[in-house]
């Protein structure tokens, strides 16, 4: 699996035309055959603004602001000959005050759940993070140890965080934003776990009914995963004061 | 040093050109500051408009009520208040982590993760003292109102009082000053002034953060009310592509525009705000309908990713005080509209 940008190649049959999909590093990002939505999640600071923009724009910046709210940014890869769209989500990462959660979660069928190596408060933390995922459903996970460039403040050992990962049965890998190390293998794996697992519920779980409710996630596919956001948006139609 | 090539860079009091005659209205204002006991309605008459830059710093502290409105007592005020400042940093900052509670340490780690990410392109805050005295600002307040302690975007919040206070004080405009030229006194002062103005804003939208944003999720929801009433192709449009107003009013919301703008316009913004009468909320979620609905047509042509990307980098940069004060009139009309008459929120 790698990037891609001959996402024009030959249209599947099923494929929807959406006439006004940019993007910033590649022309033609308008033909895919999925859209996965993809969260980043994880504490403060451990570096999920970075991770995002070294993955969808190759790009480092030491001096961001913190995120509010939600950002993404997209980028197209290719998986076995299948033309994926991703679409990373970034929220902030002081989640318990949050108002935004069921919007960022919302369709998500991946999590990316970042810590930093310098930091074992940070890692600590997974095992809070990965329950308010559950809570969300069950999605394809991988640990990402963020930092792996500051080898001399290093405070969560490689071993230490390999047997958290295979304990909850969760993929895990080590990243630097900032010297570019593995933060493509990071995303490329999550985003072939969720190929396999569509492909492996292929035929057993297609909805043919799905509203448009659907429109943004797994937009070509009509594959329901089994947290597919048909509900939430329409439902809070409540009436004014 | 960073080069001050950012926007941010741009002072607060570059321009000014508010709707009615600026010199007119600016002498108006000064004579007003000038009565032995300020008439504070005529001062948020006068202020609604858009105070001039050199008047803005006493004008804020007089509107947010960290000044009183009579002049004999106001150096009092001003000493008392700042020694009061004072007085509460050995207490809460500058003790050993041992002696904070877990919540303390907590708070305390997310405003030193924040700090340095508050503003990071304008030399100014690249400054270690200008740092630590934004930290300390903000983790006393965090301190004293425990209901909701610090929570990102505050930092932003803090950072209009010390540009606004800073300038007054070394008499310069912001990309003038020499961050290691300023005097620690000075420091000192703008630190104390910053924390009370905040304190003094915040006071009024304090459920905005509080465990689970209440205020906020109510001004959002509000805000979908209104852009359904006012611009139904608008808002069918963000339905029809599944847009959630959380994806990208909650930033509106949680940093009151801070981020959608460049300083010396939302510090404009600001001054309508804190010459409202009633709690400036209200009039905050008229303003963001306006923003939003000024770019209804542009919106509309796009999908919910381009919209996403579009509102979170909304094309500020280029706008001037006319415009601002083009979308705050818009606001006043919709609120005068709409905020005494909820029916006509409830049907389309």
């Amino acid at each position: 699996m790698s990037g891609d940008d001959a996402s024009d190649s030959t249209s599947p049959p099923n494929r929807r035309a959406t006439t006004h999909i940019k993007t910033h590093i590649m022309k033609s990002e308008d033909e895919y055959d999925y859209l996965f939505k993809v969260v980043l999640i994880g504490d403060s600071g451990v570096g999920k603004s970075n991770l995002l923009s070294r993955f969808t724009r190759n790009e480092f910046s030491l001096d961001s602001k913190s995120t509010i709210g939600v950002e993404f940014a997209t980028r197209t890869v290719t998986c076995d000959g299948k033309i994926i769209k991703a679409q990373i989500w970034d929220t902030a990462g002081q989640e318990k005050y949050r108002a935004i959660t069921s919007a960022y979660y919302r369709g998500a069928v991946g999590a990316l759940l970042v810590y930093d190596i310098t930091r074992p408060q940070t890692f600590e933390h997974l095992e809070r993070w990965l329950q308010e995922l559950l809570n969300h459903s069950d999605k394809n996970i991988i640990i990402v140890g963020n930092k792996s460039d500051i080898v001399n403040m290093r405070a969560v050992s490689t071993d230490q965080a390999k047997e958290f990962a295979e304990r909850h049965n969760i993929s895990f890998i080590e990243t630097s934003a900032l010297e570019a190390t593995n933060v493509e293998l990071a995303f490329t794996n999550i985003l072939s776990n969720i190929h396999s697992t569509i492909s492996a519920n292929k035929g057993t779980t297609i909805d043919e009914d799905i509203p448009s409710a659907d429109d943004n996630v797994g937009k070509s596919s009509k594959i329901v995963i089994s947290d597919q956001p048909m509900m939430g948006a329409k439902q809070k139609d409540g009436c004014a004061c | 040093m960073l080069a001050p090539t950012h926007e941010e860079e741009e002072a607060i009091s570059t321009t000014s050109t508010p709707s009615s005659p600026p010199d007119l209205r600016a002498q108006k204002l000064k004579r007003v500051l000038q009565e032995p006991i300020v008439d504070m309605a005529q001062l948020r008459k006068l202020s609604w408009q858009g105070i001039p830059p050199e008047l803005r710093a006493n004008t804020w502290r007089l509107l947010l009520d960290y000044l009183p409105a009579n002049a004999d007592r106001r150096n009092q005020v001003l000493d008392r208040k700042r020694e009061e400042y004072s007085a509460t940093i050995p207490r809460y900052f500058d003790v050993d982590d041992t002696h904070r509670t877990n919540e303390e340490q907590t708070i305390y780690k997310q405003i030193q993760l924040d700090v340095p990410r508050t503003l990071p392109t304008m030399t100014l805050f690249q400054n270690q003292d200008v740092q630590q005295a934004l930290a300390r600002v903000l983790y006393i307040w965090g301190i004293r109102h425990p209901a909701s302690g610090y929570v990102q975007g505050i930092n932003d919040l803090a950072t209009p009082f010390i540009i606004l206070f800073l300038q007054e004080n070394m008499n310069k405009e912001i990309r003038q000053i020499d961050p290691s030229t300023i005097p620690s006194e000075v420091l000192t002062r703008v630190e104390a002034d910053t924390y009370w103005c905040l304190t003094k804003l915040l006071d009024g939208i304090q459920d905005n953060y509080t465990f689970a944003q209440p205020g906020i999720q109510r001004m959002m929801f509000k805000l979908s009310e209104l852009v359904k009433r006012i611009d139904a192709p608008l808002y069918d449009h963000l339905k029809q592509q599944e847009v959630d107003f959380a994806h990208f009013s909650f930033t509106w919301m949680n940093c009151l525009l801070l981020r959608a703008f460049p300083m010396h316009l939302s510090t404009r913004i600001w001054d309508t705000y804190l010459a409202e009468v009633e709690p400036f909320s209200i009039l905050h979620v008229y303003v963001c309908a306006a923003f939003l609905c000024h770019f209804s047509a542009e919106l509309r042509s796009k999908d919910f990713q381009d919209m996403l990307m579009f509102l979170n980098n909304p094309p500020t940069q280029s706008w001037n005080l006319q415009q601002i004060d083009v979308l705050l009139s818009q606001a006043y009309l919709w609120k005068s509209l709409y905020e005494n008459s909820p029916k006509h929120l409830n049907h389309r």
